[in-house]
């Protein structure tokens, strides 16, 4: 589909746009991924079982979209097909893998915020945390080495945004201050404690003084922080 | 695919916060959403119009924080927009794209090439990136080294080498250097280093550990090279030139990789204002290492944070209820305070003393065998000794002066810093009082030769011999530490279950002291490399060993760090305190060069008064145009009004950087005062569209899609296409024709 669109068009005509483009064409990739999968799906069946490869235009793809070199594509593509059920393994890109398979990995299972991090980085329509081999790929480009200080910090917030809601409130931080110290009872604060230490934060980084901490005033903090770059990495 | 379908879809993914959609500003709806975590794009740029365009817009596409398959529709339909170009500008765009690729591809090479690169990732993603830094430290000073090693190599040794193993016709091995005059100088004149015929064989281990007999004359040490100055057909090469420019070449090429190293640390460290501490919310947000694996480490890290958590909230409530302290208690703690620190002066200058009388005692004594070698090892002995005892001490007394936890930190690295570079600046002092007999180079010993020839027939080979001992020392004490500490104590504490045992716990691998160790022998190879030019390469692979060496025993007996260690701060201090060792390094260097008098006999420069005449010799038989230029590059009409355009250059870098500095502390408060505005914004706007709801409730007709009510627009601003009256843009109306019937109906409410 070709569209000429000329100069003398307005920003905010072209933006919308742009916009819906950008809506139909996701729509018409998932459409068209469903039938490939369906073509795979039967000759595979007629062919029988062969080892799943990434294809060079793919694999450049996802060099352009994500943070993630080809070493780290092709790793990624490794472990993935490796929690995949056997069968699953020739539709690489259309299965998705249980949540409770991806914490399987050992780069995962001990890290508190496993779950949050599976459902951030979920597109399953179930929410169910499953990831797809995208979701995946996703997951580890803003994980990883050369991901900016912009993403990281808009990833760690929607991780520490239990309810989703686009704010940090208090139930958030306090969730976050568990997962932090341990779910144990004993490892836990006692709730006095807990709201001394909410409290703080809030006087620290509530900028608006609305109760809750937002997405820029969370980045405002994490900007101050010469660390969180190196510490905010997961590498296979 | 059915538009109709695609509509109906669109209207799903709503509650979703964070997708571009709520980018969509609905406008005069009364369900208004605050857009603070929209995710902007910049549809606007054209690729043609941007200068770097091809380098900008896939960063842009990876910066967004959305899903793959929302990131490729947008990468499609960017790829959809065919610019109306000229064929010159759109070979300009492939040119700029076939360049991006390569350079990518380059790059992905240089790092596939790096040294250890693997072994490091695994380190960071074990023990986090404190200990990696450690590591990527000492990768950085290997390769240090080994270029160090090449430009040796390739200047001094090897023609060296060539020059004594070939005879070149028409070469000459006196030089044209004007002599000294030799007469009443048969005293200098007795350096003989030759061993005798037939030795036992353990005097060969006992040369090679301390650097006489037959290493003494080699290429190893100073004492060897000949001040050789070869003229054949058309090439001439001067050694002691070679020698003496290289020495001085090693040094700034080794200041330029470190400060090009600060430059990107230091960076880091103005952008987020040296790392100030935040508090609470800044380990709360930024407290979790996603690279710790194993359950063991997670519920370290877990247990580490909780105890953090107490004593700060502790410490708070403490000092909320307690009164401040009195006068007199604040007098007693300050005078306790300065007590303490007089008594950990007192320990480090004990120790120099310690030092200075090891060194003097040492060069005193000419014993053979195992005692000699003792004697001849004392320096190093007791500097080490007190490298270990010292700093323990210090920690000690630390604990009594009640200082923050990270002021004791810095303290101690301070107190640990000192400790190390004085005593090495001791020693050299103390070498440097017996060689030039107190500074006074006419009185007593010094009287013939201008140095000390009595005890130092070769003086410069005597102080190599000293700084490769200090090396060979240090790597001895490393590996003895890992073999007879470390691995041990692992094996005590997994096998025997006592209680005093399991408090003392397996080794933490403390970086700190670790690097400190690191820039200690580094700067005793910066001040041995002049009078050992094989130090270098001696000490990369004492580097590499020790490379192999930690990595061993990082992975068999050390657990993960409890305190999280402030990795960039400190990368900053330690490439600082490297950039000390250099400093006293370069003293030793202009010193020797310019002042003491070279040995008569031995090394390249045994017929000048100072190593430096070598040079100002030279100069005379360059041709007279070079001669010219270069006078006139220092003289005053030249060098001054370089002096003042540096200064000027200096000046207008720190306005800049206070500017942006001012520009920074302004643009926090705009932020602060735009989220205020914006708060009180929101309210007005929610009562007053909950006023105006409730006028105009029974006037409206029910809507078919709520939420695709309002008219979408990017930038916020008002959008005229879907004006009634203009009826410009029939593009959207194709995609939503039933949503456009009424657009004027949503302006009313406005």
């Amino acid at each position: 589909m070709q569209i000429r669109l000329y100069r003398n068009c307005q920003v905010e005509q072209e933006g919308e746009v742009w916009f819906a483009l950008v809506k139909f064409v996701s729509a018409r990739n998932k459409d068209e991924s469903n039938q490939r999968l369906c073509r795979t799906n039967r000759t595979n069946n007629t062919m029988g079982a062969t080892a799943s490869k990434l294809p060079k235009d793919q694999l450049s793809e996802y060099q352009e979209l994500t943070f993630l070199t080809k070493q780290e594509i092709l790793l990624a593509h490794k472990r993935f097909n490796e929690l995949l059920e056997r069968e699953d393994r020739q539709q690489i890109g259309g299965s998705r893998v249980p949540m409770n398979k991806i914490l399987t990995l050992p780069e995962l299972k001990s890290n508190p915020f496993r779950r949050r991090i599976c459902q951030v980085f979920s597109t399953s329509d179930l929410r169910d945390g499953s990831l797809s081999f995208e979701d995946f790929l996703d997951l580890l480009s803003a994980f990883s080495d050369s991901a900016t200080l912009e993403i990281k910090s808009h990833y760690a917030f929607r991780i520490f945004d239990f309810d989703d809601d686009g704010t940090l409130d208090t139930g958030d931080l306090e969730k976050l201050v568990n997962c932090l110290t341990g779910e144990m009872d004993n490892t836990r604060l006692t709730s006095e404690e807990m709201k001394q230490l909410i409290n703080n934060i809030l006087e620290e980084s509530d900028i608006d003084k609305d109760g809750t901490v937002n997405l820029s005033e969370f980045q405002h903090v994490i900007s101050r922080s010469p660390d969180f770059v190196s510490s905010f990495k997961i590498v296979l | 695919m059915e538009l109709r379908e695609f509509r109906d879809s669109l209207a799903s993914g709503f509650n979703d916060h964070y997708s571009p959609q709520p980018s969509l500003r609905h406008r005069g709806g009364p369900d208004l959403q605050e857009n603070e975590n929209t995710v902007q794009f910049d549809w606007s740029s054209h690729p043609e119009e941007s200068d770097d365009g091809d380098s900008h817009q896939p960063q842009n596409l990876r910066e967004l924080p959305l899903h793959m398959t929302l990131k490729r529709a947008i990468w499609q339909v960017q790829q959809m927009k065919v610019p109306v170009v000229t064929r010159w500008g759109s070979w300009r765009i492939h040119q700029s794209k076939a360049f991006r690729r390569f350079r990518e591809d380059a790059k992905d090479v240089l790092a596939k090439l790096a040294l250890w690169r693997k072994t490091i990732h695994k380190i960071g993603g074990h023990f986090g990136g404190g200990v990696q830094s450690y590591f990527l430290f000492l990768r950085f000073l290997v390769i240090l080294n080994l270029l160090s090693f090449l430009l040796m190599a390739s200047f001094v040794i090897i023609p060296s080498i060539v020059f004594n193993t070939v005879s070149f016709s028409g070469s000459s091995s006196i030089d044209s250097l004007p002599s000294v005059n030799m007469t009443g100088k048969e005293e200098c004149l007795r350096y003989d280093p030759n061993p005798e015929a037939l030795t036992v064989f353990y005097t060969y281990f006992l040369d090679l550990l301390s650097g006489t007999g037959f290493m003494e004359y080699s290429y190893m040490f100073y004492g060897f090279y000949n001040n050789t100055l070869v003229i054949s057909s058309g090439f001439s090469y001067n050694i002691p030139l070679a020698y003496l420019l290289t020495a001085a070449f090693y040094f700034l090429f080794c200041l330029a990789c470190i400060i090009v190293r600060m430059g990107s640390v230091t960076r880091i460290m103005v952008a987020t204002g040296g790392g100030a501490v935040g508090g609470y919310s800044m380990l709360i947000f930024t407290g979790w290492d996603y690279g710790l694996q194993g359950e063991r480490a997670t519920q370290l890290k877990q247990n580490n944070l909780l105890y953090q958590l107490q004593v700060d909230l502790e410490e708070e409530r403490i000092k909320q209820k307690a009164a401040s302290l009195t006068l007199t208690q604040t007098v007693g703690l300050y005078s306790f305070r300065i007590f303490l620190h007089l008594v950990v002066l007192a320990m480090i200058v004990g120790a120099f003393f310690g030092i200075a009388a090891a060194t003097q005692f040492s060069q005193s004594q000419q014993q053979g065998g195992i005692v000699g070698l003792l004697l001849e090892y004392l320096p190093s002995i007791v500097m080490t000794t007190s490298n270990f005892v010292v700093p323990f001490m210090c920690d000690q007394v630390a604990r009594f002066e009640k200082y923050s936890p990270s002021v004791t930190i810095i303290l101690a690295l301070l107190r640990a810093v000192i400790l190390r570079l004085v005593s090495l600046a001791v020693l050299l002092y103390s070498l440097w009082k017996q060689i030039t007999c107190d500074g006074d180079v006419n009185t007593g010993k010094c009287t013939p030769c201008s140095y000390n020839s009595e005890q130092y027939q070769c003086w410069e080979t005597r102080v190599g011999q000293e700084m490769y001992k200090l090396t060979l020392f240090d790597f001895l004490i490393t590996i003895a530490m890992l073999v007879l500490v470390e691995f041990p104590r692992r094996f005590v504490v997994d096998n025997c279950s006592c209680k005093l045992v399991q408090w003392v716990g397996r080794q933490e691998f403390l970086v700190p002291s670790n690097i400190l160790a690191l820039v200690y022998g580094q700067t005793v190879v910066w001040a041995g490399a002049l009078f050992c030019p094989l130090l270098p390469i001696i000490n990369t692979i004492k580097f590499i060993i020790i490379f192999y060496c930690k990595k061993g025993t990082l992975f068999q007996n050390c657990r993960p760090a409890l305190r999280t260690f402030r990795s960039t701060s400190s990368n900053f201090f330690f490439f600082l305190v490297l950039l000390i060792g250099l400093m006293l390094a370069s003293v030793v260097l202009i010193y020797s060069v310019a002042i003491i008098h070279p040995s008569y006999d031995c090394g390249p420069f045994r017929f000048s008064e100072t190593m430096w005449l070598v040079v100002p010799n030279t100069f005379h038989s360059l041709s007279n145009t070079t001669q010219e230029f270069l006078f006139y590059a220092g003289s005053q009409a030249f060098s001054i009004p370089l002096f003042i355009f540096s200064c000027v250059f200096l000046c207008y870098i720190a306005a800049l950087a206070t500017v942006y500095g001012k520009t920074v502390a302004l643009l926090k408060n705009q932020h602060k005062m735009e989220g205020r505005d914006k708060q009180f914004l929101v309210k007005q706007i929610k009562e007053i569209a909950a006023l105006s709801k409730e006028e105009q409730e029974p006037q409206q007709p029910p809507r078919s899609q709520a939420q695709w009510n309002g008219a979408p627009h990017w930038g916020g601003q008002h959008n005229p296409a879907f004006d009634p009256d203009t009826g410009m843009m029939t593009q959207p109306r194709a995609f939503f024709p039933d949503e456009f019937e009424n657009p004027g109906l949503h302006y009313r409410e406005e």
